[in-house]
């Protein structure tokens, strides 16, 4: 049994260890939601628990018959990325949607509006 | 009873030098038909030449799509008490002198939407290659998924009653409102028909269809017309 680290599983799992880092960085300044970063955190912990704890990759690759356990890590992290990547999609979609509804309220709020200030205006006329 | 109320929309972007012709026409073929402009998101002075001609103008901040300002005129209509909306585009390609054909069968009760057809009857009109098969495509689309032949699917010049309006403007194809839009009001129960129109080349300014739009047209129309088959008509 492999127990020693490869340097690709290193640099792999500082890698999500640095990003993790990140994320919680970008939450604490406001940039990203607590809700978007929870993917992300999870992420990047099951790829750093996977490049460090050897035994258990090992046992997942034969397990899923990958050749290879950095094949394994990648996949994980590429069946991630387009989870993400559909998840981004729905919520863009969704927001597309709510921005239209918004747009076409707002168009025919700002002409009621134009109608009540042309109607006061002629009062004052009179 | 008061006679019905008709109310034409006419989507509007970019349009600051078609617009006044055509408002200008619509007042001389059907003088007691109210005028609607959506100015969707235009970055000249649409809106300002449609508020000196002295229409209605709802303007959206920015530019939505076709669809979306229709979905604008509507629901401004069935708000402000409209029996009758008529979509007209605002380049000049519907001629305003076919009004009171379109609107006929609508105001008889005799259909819900009303579509001016450019092929019901023998109108000289020829379109390019590309044009022709997809209204080919389409015309065999809407057979296929309404059991009917509708000739000029692809024609934006339509009359809808208060209660197809009031569906739409909830609910209606936010780009491209064609094939799909008449398979879902076919598939709600509404009843189409066809009135016979000329249209004309558009007189000025753009056309909402540029390259890009072309190539994702039938995509997002088949698409759209499978998912106005399968889905449940609400």
């Amino acid at each position: 049994m492999h127990f020693f680290l490869s340097k690709a599983q290193v640099v792999t799992a500082f890698g999500a260890v640095l990003l993790t880092l990140y994320v919680l960085d970008l939450v604490r300044r406001r940039k990203l939601s607590e809700e978007y970063s929870l993917l992300w955190v999870i992420a990047s912990l099951a790829i750093a628990v996977l490049g460090f704890s050897t035994p258990m990759l090992v046992w997942i690759t034969h397990a899923l018959g990958v050749l290879g356990e950095a094949s394994t890590v990648f996949a994980f992290g590429l069946a991630f990325a387009v989870a993400m990547l559909l998840y981004l999609s729905l919520k863009l979609s969704r927001l597309g949607f709510e921005n239209h509804a918004l747009t076409r309220e707002l168009a025919l709020l700002r002409h009621d509006l134009e109608e009540l200030q042309r109607g006061r205006a002629g009062e004052q006329r009179r | 009873m008061s006679p019905p109320r008709v109310l034409v929309i006419v989507p509007a972007h970019n349009e600051q030098e078609s617009l006044p012709a055509t408002l200008a026409e619509v007042r001389a073929a059907a003088p007691e038909l109210d005028l609607l402009v959506v100015d969707d998101g235009s970055l000249d002075a649409t809106s300002k030449v449609a508020r000196e001609a002295g229409v209605n103008v709802v303007r959206h901040p920015v530019n939505l799509g076709v669809g979306a300002a229709l979905q604008t005129g509507f629901r401004w209509a069935v708000e402000h008490g409209y029996d009758i909306g008529v979509q007209l585009d605002a380049d000049g390609q519907h001629d305003p002198r076919y009004l009171p054909a379109l609107l006929a069968p609508v105001l008889e009760g005799g259909c819900d939407v009303s579509i001016g057809s450019r092929f019901v009857a023998a109108s000289g009109y020829r379109a390019p290659l590309n044009r022709r098969v997809g209204m080919v495509l389409f015309q065999a689309v809407v057979k296929l998924a309404i059991g009917r032949r509708i000739t000029d699917t692809t024609s934006g010049f339509r009359a809808y009653s208060r209660s197809v309006m009031q569906v739409c403007q909830h609910d209606f194809p936010k780009d491209f409102p064609d094939a799909p839009l008449l398979i879902g009001l076919a598939r709600r129960g509404f009843r189409l028909d066809e009135v016979p129109v000329r249209m004309r080349e558009r007189q000025a300014g753009r056309s909402f269809y540029t390259l890009g739009k072309q190539l994702y047209y039938p995509y997002k129309n088949l698409l759209a017309s499978l998912m106005a088959m399968i889905r449940r008509p609400v």
